[in-house]
């Protein structure tokens, strides 16, 4: 699913670089903030800004944006504060795709009860990058090119079509280094369970229509592969 | 005359570099307990000691071999003897005590006073003679006149030299020490309770002729029998006056006890954090490899737990004694010492260089990590170093003093952030590798020269093909990635590989791809 709108709560040092990174992807883009210097500041840094307190019923997003392709982030400075916002949307909007940030364990687990589809924990992320980049830098350097710089080596979700030459055959029936100069690091199977399973763990995996493969490889290569299995568009 | 030609003696003593390397060798052997090699030293002392006991214990009943006799009255006491003239050496610096007075009155222009320079020589070699541990040296060298019988009692305190080497026993004796004042008021309490019941009692029961105390050292042994609260029994008093004095001794004699152990009770509770830090810095000292983390917060206590899970040493700084107590409830070891002080690494006797892996700053602003990261530089120009960035505008600050990597979490989370709209599900393919708790690793092998010739014939047997991902190879020669690389590529030792599956598949193939070459 791709979306048009998004929006950024709040306009803290997380909150901007959020901004930064994903305003260009959407068409319509706006920051909702608390106070009228975070107001000012946003505005200042060029974005479109509104003023919300966390009493809203939300008639500004209905009125603003189209709910069924809209995706927020909620970024507040006080984790209490972001659960309450993000329980509060969700009571409103059932289906809208909420990204909330935590600062620990214990506030990620609230957002989770909250209603948020996705907890980003700082503390935990923090944590990881620091050991990952001291104990593996080289792991660290790869798949940071992978995920955010430029390279032709690209990370992509390739959902299966109903018709595609995959559909009934299993995961490792494929030499897919071999054949398609990809890797397939793991599989969403619907018909198992919602969440994905690592091609590692050595499952049979029954490739079905709508199952979806996280793939690494060269854009050229997952094209070709895409184009193969009859996808129109991948995720890049 | 004379002066000139001592004077010389010192500036040649102290200019000489030998002299000096000797002195020091052996003051380290004797006095430094940093030095590697003392506790070898204090170990062989501990087996004379040991020896020495055991001899005299064995000589009261039995025959004792004349050669251990030997070995015991003369060659020990040789050893402990060359050890005290050791001590009594590098207790002080004569030489620098002679220069620095010359200069002074060279400077003041007055006349070298010798016999100034000798009293304050004599004056400190004194200090170390008459010294508790000295005068116990001394004396556990008496038994080396075996032939006075006597003397031979004096190889108990060869025992007490033990205080000397082992260092719990120091430590006993150094918080007794600081209850000095107390221990000297229960001193002249129970000593003057003794006197009073030792006369109270002689007067009562010494002209009564049932009774068994008949003289004053009688009287003087029931009193301290009774206060100690001990009671023998072989001596008690008969008549009525002597044994109301009995019991007011006796009450007298329970304060006595509460007072003296509530005295080491408290001394022991007062040095307890000490005593745990001291253990805490020794055993520091000790680790070979470890990463240091500069102040204590949720983040450290993630990223220390991190660590340890893989099986690494972790040590934290900390200024706050609140967070430090933390930290050591988390089961971290954390000592409370400002990290950016450079007086607290010496304290601590870190190596940057030998037991450092990387230095991790995490305090709770960028100005202190930046004065953290320069003190650490001006210890090791070469240990890593990295850093949490708190805003953006500081990062060249942060670069400036040294640091590596610097880690600006906010910039990470937008990054994500993007990946997480996007490509939700490789997003948390690739956010679950990170944090290792799904069972399958991302990891990189470091590949040897014998890795590297087996690389690609390992990875195509049937038990990693499909299963263990090879992500890639990192060329350190081109400093640049391949991806899914085929046999066709030459892997150099050095050279790192980059595979994705579960830790016994990984540790299979390392094992595997290092084994066959052997076969």
């Amino acid at each position: 699913m791709s979306y048009q709108s998004a929006i950024v709560f709040g306009f803290n040092e997380y909150a901007k670089q959020i901004a930064m990174q994903i305003a260009p992807e959407y068409l319509s883009f706006a920051i909702f903030v608390m106070s009228e210097s975070e107001r000012l500041a946003a505005k200042a840094a060029g974005f479109e800004v509104a003023l919300f307190d966390l009493g809203e019923d939300w008639k500004l997003i209905e009125e603003q944006f189209d709910p069924s392709s809209l995706i927020v982030f909620c970024a507040l400075e006080k984790d209490a504060e972001n659960v309450f916002l993000t329980i509060s949307l969700r009571s409103i909007f059932e289906e809208l795709p909420i990204i909330a940030l935590a600062g620990d364990h214990e506030s990620a687990a609230k957002m989770k009860s909250a209603g948020a589809n996705k907890v980003m924990a700082t503390q935990q992320i923090t944590a990881n990058i620091i050991t990952e980049m001291l104990e593996k830098p080289t792991v660290t350097e790869v798949l940071h090119d992978i995920l955010y710089e430029e390279s032709f080596l690209k990370i992509a979700q390739i959902t299966v079509p109903e018709n595609s030459f995959l559909v009934g055959k299993h995961l490792h029936d494929i030499d897919w280094g071999e054949e398609y100069d990809v890797l397939v690091l793991a599989i969403v199977d619907h018909q198992l369970s919602a969440t994905f399973s690592f091609t590692s763990k050595g499952h049979h995996h029954h490739i079905d229509p709508d199952d979806i493969l996280v793939v690494v490889g060269y854009e050229d290569s997952i094209s070709a592969l895409s184009e193969a299995m009859g996808v129109v568009k991948w995720a890049k | 005359m004379i002066s000139r030609w001592i004077v010389g003696i010192a500036f040649f003593l102290h200019a000489s570099p030998r002299y000096r390397h000797i002195k020091k060798f052996f003051y380290n052997l004797l006095e430094n307990p940093n030095y590697p090699y003392k506790k070898f030293f204090d170990y062989t002392m501990m087996v004379l000691i040991a020896i020495s006991v055991y001899i005299l214990i064995r000589h009261v009943k039995h025959e004792v071999n004349q050669d251990w006799l030997f070995f015991n009255n003369y060659v020990i006491s040789f050893i402990f003897l060359i050890e005290y003239l050791l001590r009594f050496w590098v207790y002080s610096d004569n030489s620098k005590v002679i220069i620095e007075q010359y200069e002074h009155d060279l400077f003041l222009q007055r006349p070298f006073k010798l016999w100034n320079v000798l009293h304050n020589i004599f004056m400190t070699k004194m200090s170390f003679v008459f010294s508790l541990p000295a005068i116990i040296d001394l004396l556990a060298i008496m038994p080396f006149f075996h032939e006075m019988r006597l003397l031979r009692v004096f190889i108990l305190f060869r025992v007490f030299k033990l205080f000397r080497y082992a260092k719990s026993l120091q430590q006993f004796v150094s918080i007794l020490s600081s209850k000095k004042f107390e221990i000297l008021t229960l001193g002249v309490f129970a000593t003057v309770i003794i006197v009073v019941s030792s006369v109270l009692i002689y007067v009562m029961e010494a002209n009564n002729p049932d009774s068994p105390i008949n003289t004053l050292f009688e009287a003087v042994y029931w009193s301290v029998v009774t206060i100690f609260t001990v009671g023998y029994g072989d001596f008690v008093p008969v008549t009525t006056e002597g044994r109301t004095v009995g019991m007011a001794i006796i009450v007298a004699g329970i304060a006595v006890i509460s007072f003296a152990t509530s005295i080491v009770v408290s001394a022991f509770t007062e040095k307890l954090d000490e005593i745990k830090e001291d253990k805490m810095i020794d055993d520091v000292s000790k680790f070979k490899q470890f990463y240091l983390i500069c102040g204590y917060g949720p983040l450290s206590a993630q990223v220390a737990h991190r660590f340890m899970k893989d099986g690494k040493q972790v040590v934290i700084l900390e200024n706050n004694h609140k967070k430090v107590a933390e930290a050591q409830k988390e089961g971290l070891v954390a000592l409370t010492c400002d990290p950016a002080s450079l007086h607290s690494y010496h304290a601590l006797r870190i190596d940057f260089d030998t037991q450092v892996i990387a230095a991790i700053l995490l305090e709770e602003s960028d100005v202190l990590n930046v004065y953290t990261a320069l003190t650490i530089r001006e210890l090791s120009k070469s240990v890593q170093m990295l850093s949490i960035l708190l805003h953006q505008e500081n990062r060249r600050k942060l670069s400036l003093a040294g640091i590596n990597e610097i880690v600006y979490t906010q910039e990470l989370i937008g990054l994500m952030s993007k990946e997480v709209s996007g490509r939700p599900v490789a997003f948390e393919v690739i956010h679950a590798l990170r944090s290792e708790n799904s069972g399958v690793f991302i990891e990189e092998i470091v590949l040897d020269s014998i890795m590297s010739e087996q690389f690609f014939e390992t990875s195509k047997l049937s038990m990693f093909h499909k299963r263990l991902i090879m992500l890639g190879i990192y060329k350190q020669s081109s400093q640049s990635f391949f991806f899914n690389p085929s046999n066709t590529l030459v892997i150099e030792a050095g050279d790192v590989a980059i595979v994705v599956g579960t830790r016994t598949l990984i540790d299979e193939f390392k094992a595997l791809v290092r084994r066959k070459k052997r076969l």
